[in-house]
């Protein structure tokens, strides 16, 4: 960037802070002296140097100038929903918020640009981390779907061929992919979404903002057999051998219904049913589905047709 | 400074500015510390500053830049009192880091890191455990622990390990070398004892870890840090999958594919494990068929589903 557009886009930024009322493009070719007297020229400049500011999320509004008829264009940046109130971090706070950082990347994201709003970056620098982290992968879908998980905005999205109005809750990252739990709408209960399946841009709704649930959100589905529509069914299975500890890590105590020296007993709540068959036979001889009849008919059926 | 981008340079300076105008004086090491710049950059930046104000920009309402010695100040910035809000692609990237950091455990609940996640969530209007959270491999926090004091201590460790592909149950030390978290999991690469050659361990099937008294050099390179790597003398098995089971071609290491007209596609695997092909053929079903494989390969989803049969008879 030059000296001369940086400046420029310098100066817009504090004349459209400053300024208590919008302001119209005329008025900022009057007062910023960076702009060419050629009309033409200097509204190809002012489109360009917007679009510039609003890519680095800052948040240029656009009203209607105050006595114009027919309304003229205006524009300012709201200080309130421009600035950062100061978190207050102490210097060990923002160290170790950089070190995480350093550690832990989402692929494509700059959390230094975060940092350095924060107070810059302090102490210790990369390679200081004893567990090395691949990059959490990214989904241009995760900015959006984190700003409406903030703000309580439900969203409106397309997945598995069917239009979604969901209140976003949560964002999980599990078994290496990210994961939006929420309250569907259209399901009229809560559900589990990959964000890799979702078709498109989500799309933040001017609908009303949510109240979140009032107790706390229920956790990420444990395994592929929760994120299903089909009607619930709790199933149990034994678990033996060498993956049985495995198994409980996994699901967790909670799960465990009968344990004994051999293996264990765990109830899970399935709602698909292919993955549920598919999460058991992965212990092959080492697992048995014993409730409800319908899934060991199922997998024994299953069985029947590859033996 | 030709590599950043005119955004990023843009960005710093609406940060820099505030930090330094609420600070007496910072030296100009310090600043170019914490907003990651060389002395040259620094004093090209601060020129521009000096350019900037706000109507009628004569010269009293121009931010003021002083350098005196080793510090500087900046007066007449109020309009950059505060810096810009994070963009929620920088508070999804800070407030995973956090979270994958604490969710590793070794962190004080009450530490450094938890009040910082705690801080920032907070000026971003959302309680921190509830809107986010990072899995980077479910394992015990213990054995989590003990591995990653004995990678950091050059410590050997004795592991209880289910080995998925062999399905079965084995007791070795191992030098550990490095953890990794990749895809969902936590891995260990370390040399084994009883291979007697570097070995991958996923850390969630790590049963047990006791640390031992011996101590190891670690050596100057490992392997990389992948998860699946096939030996040249690893048995191929060509399948031909159905179009719903192409999900294969991105969960595991393919050697080839050639797509179908119907759809599917035929793909070959370099196969380490019998049990692990058993556990892939009896899970795809009907939407997998054996084209080529050695013996006692071909028939190894069979032979399995008859075995799963037995429990149910």
């Amino acid at each position: 960037m030059s000296v001369a557009k940086l400046e420029r886009l310098l100066n817009l930024t504090a004349l459209l802070l400053d300024t208590p009322r919008p302001l119209s493009a005329e008025q900022i070719r009057e007062q910023l002296a960076a702009y060419a007297e050629d009309r033409a020229a200097f509204r190809r400049t002012f489109e360009r140097d917007k679009d510039e500011l609003r890519q680095m999320g800052i948040p240029l509004v656009v009203e209607p100038v105050p006595g114009t008829d027919p309304p003229v264009d205006g524009y300012r940046i709201p200080r309130e929903e421009y600035a950062l109130r100061d978190p207050g971090l102490e210097a060990d706070e923002l160290a170790a918020l950089h070190l995480a950082a350093s550690a832990v990347q989402v692929e494509g994201v700059s959390a230094t640009a975060g940092l350095l709003k924060l107070g810059g970056l302090v102490g210790s620098q990369t390679g200081s981390f004893d567990v090395h982290v691949a990059p959490l992968p990214a989904d241009a879908n995760l900015p959006r779907l984190f700003a409406a998980v903030s703000a309580r905005r439900p969203v409106r999205f397309r997945y598995r061929d069917a239009d979604r109005t969901v209140d976003p809750y949560r964002l999980e990252f599990q078994r290496g992919r990210w994961y939006l739990s929420g309250y569907d709408h259209s399901r009229a209960d809560e559900r589990n979404f990959r964000l890799d399946r979702i078709e498109g841009d989500v799309e933040v709704t001017d609908l009303p903002p949510f109240e979140p649930p009032s107790t706390a959100v229920p956790g990420q589905a444990r395994g592929a057999w929760e994120l299903g529509a089909e009607p619930p069914v709790r199933a149990r299975v034994r678990i033996e051998g060498p993956g049985a500890r495995w198994a409980v890590q996994h699901l967790g105590p909670d799960a465990v219904v009968d344990e004994d020296d051999d293996g264990v007993v765990v109830e899970l709540p399935v709602t698909n049913r292919a993955a549920f068959r598919s999460f058991v036979l992965s212990f092959l001889e080492h697992a048995e589905v014993l409730e409800p009849p319908e899934l060991r008919a199922d997998v024994v059926a299953w069985l029947e047709a590859l033996a | 400074m030709s590599a950043e981008t005119s955004a990023a340079r843009l960005q710093r300076l609406l940060a820099m500015v505030p930090w330094i105008a609420a600070h007496d004086g910072p030296t100009l090491d310090e600043v170019c510390q914490r907003f990651d710049l060389t002395r040259e950059q620094l004093a090209a930046d601060l020129e521009v500053v000096w350019l900037v104000g706000l109507p009628p920009y004569t010269p009293d309402a121009l931010i003021d830049v002083v350098q005196e010695g080793e510090r500087v100040w900046i007066h007449y910035a109020d309009v950059f009192a505060q810096p810009q809000r994070l963009t929620p692609d920088q508070a999804v990237a800070l407030l995973s880091a956090g979270a994958s950091v604490l969710a590793l455990g070794g962190a004080e609940p009450d530490g450094a890191l938890a009040r910082g996640v705690r801080k920032l969530a907070e000026v971003l209007g959302v309680d921190a455990d509830q809107v986010l959270d990072v899995d980077l491999g479910g394992s015990d926090p213990q054995v989590l622990a003990t591995l990653r004091q004995a990678v950091r201590e050059h410590r050997r460790v004795h592991l209880d390990y289910w080995s998925y592909g062999r399905d079965t149950r084995t007791e070795r030390d191992v030098d550990p070398y490095v953890i990794h978290a990749e895809g969902g999991a936590l891995y260990l690469l370390a040399h084994c004892h009883r291979a007697g050659g570097e070995r991958r361990f996923r850390v969630d099937r790590i049963n047990r870890a006791e640390l031992l008294e011996e101590t190891f050099e670690p050596p100057a390179e490992h392997g990389p840090t992948v998860v699946f790597q096939a030996d040249d003398d690893d048995p191929r098995v060509t399948l031909r999958l159905a179009p719903e089971a192409r999900w294969v071609l991105d969960a595991y290491p393919v050697e080839a594919h050639r797509d179908l007209p119907d759809g599917g596609v035929e793909v070959t695997l370099a196969i380490g494990e019998e049990q692990w092909l058993a556990r892939l053929l009896v899970n795809l079903g009907p939407a997998a068929e054996v084209v080529d494989a050695p013996e006692p390969l071909a028939t190894a989803g069979q032979r399995a589903a008859r075995r799963v049969l037995a429990r149910y008879r």
